[in-house]
């Protein structure tokens, strides 16, 4: 007999290497009954712990629909640990939908054993590595697969710290055997707030450790009368120089799953296609070119 | 004089007190702050802290919310984060101390009936979120002997919740919701205590106003109490008929026939 899980990775498993959307509870009822054209689908895992209609919609949505969870609350850069009530309950809602990938940020959320609801940055240092590590270990280790780490966008930078951020999660995968979700906006948004080279970024990932992409929108907030600071807030569509910065990392990574994130003033499902549409053309570009040079 | 590398641990629970209670004496040395100040960067962070909090306790205390105003929600609930920060990155599970919490808050003090307002809503709440479990079979119940029936033990669905409060708070809470002001101007909030039965079902989440010794009896059964034990608390009752809508209705999903050892 096929459980209903297997029939689930046999069908709708793995994650295609076209757009997919973030789902949001406003477009559960419209999936369901409109059916629409989205590739995959991506959902805070959070959102879906314990039962009632949100995870019964999503249980409905996966029997169509390939799946990745996205957590943003397992603080994998805590220095006191991770909470392990909330690491069994991240695995109940894995071993509950079969994702196609799972993820995490390179952040730290709680301290102290207080959760304080933000992706905060940590100091590049060799202790905030080995906490890291161990960590990324312990979730691999729970959930028994590989996870993605996402690097994080930043509005501050510690004066301690020794390691560059790209250098450090290379780090985190080659030590931990973990994939990497490269969020091209939040390398966008952290290269213009610190002064960093974005495509250096972009260049000093390992491309085989690459299992997702992540866009969205951000804003400029103005501080003062001159100064200005990025903020990734998925409020509006990605910006010009993110799908420049995009179209540089297909070529770089090759074609990978590619994920249009809205949290903030979430739009009609209608717009959301229309981003993934576009980061498919890019896609689909970068799949002739590369065909192109193998051709040659 | 730069300050020391602090450990990670440090430096976290010094951005904690930056982000919580404000106090920036920790973090703010260990900042790089180029044009931007360093207590400009935390409260990008702060801001979130707050604004994340605020609306995931509107999305847990609509009603409460309705009745206050926006602008008061948003102070009353910037003080209580402070004092009662998440201790869990689930925020379907932030706020159960609200209720207590307005009850103490002196600004609040002339709307008697909204700390009992906050109760349900946390119950409703619980209800939402609580985990999927199916109904007890009845046939188990029905293939015990009758000496055995007698010392059953139930076990709740998890969504069950029950909630004695001062004021009629589940006719404030559904004309509040409905945003129906005419109904809401004719409720007495001083028309007596109410008991309340909430259970998730398919359709939303039911508050049924139950009698006082109704709402004993299901409580005495929620809370594990032996059905022989449960039926002598609730004398004149018609308990028989009680139980039989209970199960119907899916109130429980299990029974044992000792005491839970714990």
């Amino acid at each position: 007999m096929i459980s209903l899980a297997q029939s689930w990775r046999n069908e709708c498993g793995p994650i295609p290497a076209e757009a997919g959307v973030g789902l949001r509870f406003r477009h559960h009822r419209e999936v369901l009954e409109a059916r629409p054209a989205a590739k995959w689908f991506e959902v805070h895992t959070e959102n879906y712990m314990g039962g009632g209609s949100a995870p019964g919609f999503l249980g409905a949505i996966r029997r169509d629909y390939p799946l990745s969870l996205h957590g943003t609350g397992l603080s994998l850069g805590s220095a006191e640990g991770l909470d392990p009530a909330h690491l069994a309950r991240v695995r109940e809602v894995v071993e509950r939908f079969d994702p196609g990938l799972v993820s995490e940020h390179l952040s730290f959320s709680v301290a102290d054993g207080t959760y304080l609801a933000d992706l905060l940055p940590l100091p590049m240092t060799e202790e905030a590595l080995g906490v890291v590590c161990r960590n990324v270990t312990q979730v691999q280790d729970s959930l028994k697969r590989r996870i993605l780490v996402e690097n994080p966008s930043s509005y501050l930078q510690f004066r301690h710290s020794t390691i560059p951020e790209w250098e450090f999660l290379a780090l985190v995968a080659k030590r931990t055997g973990c994939g990497i979700l490269c969020d091209v906006n939040n390398i966008y948004v952290s290269a213009s707030n610190h002064g960093w080279r974005a495509s250096a970024y972009l260049e000093a990932l390992p491309p085989a450790a690459i299992g997702e992409i992540h866009l969205a929108g951000h804003s400029v907030r103005h501080i003062g009368a001159a100064r200005t600071i990025r903020i990734d807030d998925h409020g509006s569509r990605v910006a010009p120089g993110v799908w420049a910065l995009y179209a540089e990392a297909l070529e770089r990574f090759g074609l990978v799953p590619t994920l249009i994130e809205w949290d903030t003033d979430v739009p009609p499902m209608t717009v959301l296609l229309e981003e993934a549409t576009r980061a498919d053309a890019l896609i689909q570009k970068a799949g002739n070119a590369s065909g192109r040079a193998l051709a040659a | 004089m730069p300050a020391a590398a602090p450990s990670l641990l440090e430096l976290q629970r010094a951005l904690r007190a930056s982000l919580v209670v404000h106090d920036d004496s920790g973090a703010a040395a260990h900042l790089v702050e180029g044009e931007i100040g360093a207590a400009e960067r935390l409260d990008i962070y702060r801001n979130t802290f707050a604004s994340v909090l605020t609306a995931a306790l509107r999305l847990s205390y609509p009603a409460v919310h309705r009745l206050v105003g926006a602008e008061f929600f948003e102070g009353a609930t910037r003080i209580f984060l402070e004092a009662s920060p998440p201790a869990k990155a689930c925020l379907d599970d932030y706020g159960e101390t609200f209720a207590d919490f307005l009850s103490r808050f002196e600004p609040a003090a002339s709307l008697a009936y909204l700390p009992d307002v906050a109760r349900l809503e946390w119950a409703v709440n619980r209800a939402l979120h609580a985990p999927d479990a199916a109904p007890l079979d009845v046939r188990r119940l029905a293939a015990l002997a009758e000496a055995e029936r007698a010392q059953v033990r139930f076990a709740p669905h998890p969504s069950v919740g029950l909630v004695r409060a001062d004021h009629p708070v589940d006719l404030i809470w559904r004309a509040v919701l409905d945003e129906n002001d005419s109904v809401l101007s004719a409720i007495d909030p001083g028309a007596g205590p109410v008991w309340l039965l909430l259970q998730r079902r398919a359709a939303g989440i039911d508050v049924q106003p139950v009698n006082e010794r109704a709402w004993r009896f299901t409580s005495a059964l929620c809370a594990g109490m032996p059905l022989a034990a449960a039926f002598d608390v609730a004398r004149d009752l018609e308990t028989s008929a009680l139980l039989a809508d209970h199960l119907a209705a899916g109130l429980f999903v299990d029974f044992t026939l000792k005491e839970a050892s714990n």
